[in-house]
């Protein structure tokens, strides 16, 4: 409401949400905002992982460090990365890979997902 | 003699600007020297010693060590035996081996988390001094934290394989390093399963704090204020600085803490807590939360479970 900032849509491919997330704003940060759920939330600081996705469509930016610990080189270059630590570039598709995406993940899981050509 | 305080927690942090601006215009910390490392050193208004915080540059977050401070060198010694003793592994770094900082008996918890003891570091002073102190500095910054007053670590528990890396830690603490249980939540049937542990050495609710999770790591290092309106001010201080605000003001069940945590630019958690909860003292009866009121014991307003608390950690 009120906010004319331009945006892009960001859409989860887990649970089907797709909300506008305004470019400059983390992916996480768009979600949040709006007070809307998919992607888990941690500590939004790159520290914790538990907000990590694959971004499987639609370009990012980098707005800060990911923990290693969390997202390797390899993963990263597999489109793995921290919602909280890239904002949209284009519209973006996503899938959850983090901590918490046993309880709603489990058919998309069975189905599996794209595979990663560097792995 | 013995262990007398939390002394320091070294923490690894990625953004090293962002890191420092946090803790000195958030929690008030002022920077008391930089090392060639790149680490940076910080110190609260109210503490005597040279640093408690310690910021190292990491490609991650989480926990290096924490160190407590013990009364006498020979301490040391003593303590290096009876850890020994006990069937753990200690080095003792030499004098240097951190700046300002004298020999370091450092080891492992059972948990894996790295603990160090020293006597010796250098004396700076609080900054109202000793001589007719005023109560306050007139130069404080952010939420104006006293001091590093804890830490709670989170320790592989896994009833189905029967580790319990909490209650292999609080036997430690006791047997070893001599400090007392104040609180602790029992689980399972019966409730046998120790999930998570309050202990001091102080005659603060705690100085350490291990609570059960699916691996170990750091949950949160936690400064003192002084009452229930410091608390407030920190949250709008945090709300200027566009910290990421994990808990809003609450009270723990647990220790009784009027609380606030939060997240670093790393995302390291952090508390900030008034409140002394009441006198513990080696003959006061151990405090238990049953597995039905845990929440309460966490949040005790609501009583309801906030996962993110319990599962989000570096």
């Amino acid at each position: 409401m009120f906010d004319f900032r331009p945006k892009v849509n960001v859409s989860v491919v887990q649970t089907g949400e797709t909300y506008p997330c305004a470019i400059g704003e983390s992916l996480l940060q768009g979600m949040l905002r709006l007070g809307r759920k998919g992607i888990p939330v941690g500590c939004v600081n790159g520290g914790c992982g538990v907000c990590k996705v694959r971004i499987l469509e639609g370009e990012i930016s980098q707005l800060g460090p990911v923990s290693r610990a969390h997202v390797t080189l390899d993963e990263e270059a597999c489109g793995y990365t921290l919602a909280c630590r890239v904002g949209p570039v284009t519209a973006v598709r996503l899938e959850v890979a983090g901590k918490f995406e046993k309880p709603f993940s489990k058919g998309y899981a069975a189905q599996g997902g794209a595979p990663c050509l560097n792995n | 003699m013995g262990v007398l305080r939390i002394g320091h927690a070294s923490l690894k942090v990625m953004d090293m600007e962002a890191a420092v601006r946090h803790y000195e215009n958030v929690l008030g910390m002022k920077t008391t020297m930089q090392d060639k490392a790149g680490n940076v050193y910080l110190k609260c208004w109210d503490e005597w010693d040279k640093y408690s915080v310690v910021l190292t540059p990491s490609d991650q977050a989480g926990l290096n060590h924490v160190a407590y401070k013990v009364e006498k060198d020979s301490d040391l010694n003593e303590l290096q035996k009876k850890i020994e003793a006990y069937g753990i592994k200690t080095t003792m770094l030499p004098e240097g081996t951190m700046p300002s900082t004298g020999r370091m008996l450092e080891f492992k918890l059972p948990s894996t988390h790295v603990m160090r003891l020293y006597a010796m570091k250098e004396y700076v002073g609080t900054e109202v001094g000793t001589t007719n102190p005023d109560p306050w500095p007139d130069n404080r910054k952010g939420a104006g934290a006293h001091w590093l007053d804890h830490t709670l670590l989170m320790c592989e528990l896994n009833p189905e394989t029967g580790v319990n890396r909490v209650a292999e830690n609080t036997k430690f603490m006791t047997e070893v390093l001599d400090f007392f249980l104040t609180e602790q939540v029992l689980v399972g049937p019966g409730g046998v399963i120790q999930a998570a542990t309050w202990l001091t050495r102080t005659t603060t609710p705690h100085d350490i704090a291990f609570v059960g999770g699916q691996r170990n790591g750091m949950h949160h290092i936690s400064f003192f204020l002084d009452s229930w309106h410091d608390v407030l001010k920190a949250a709008d201080v945090m709300a200027k600085n566009k910290t990421k605000i994990d808990v809003a003001p609450t009270r723990h069940g647990i220790t009784r803490g009027e609380t606030i945590y939060f997240f670093d630019p790393s995302g390291n958690r952090n508390e900030t807590f008034a409140g002394l909860g009441y006198l513990a003292q080696r003959d006061r009866p151990v405090t238990t939360w049953t597995e039905d009121k845990l929440w309460t014991g966490i949040f005790y307003h609501t009583g309801e479970a906030v996962p993110s608390f319990t599962e989000v950690y570096t």
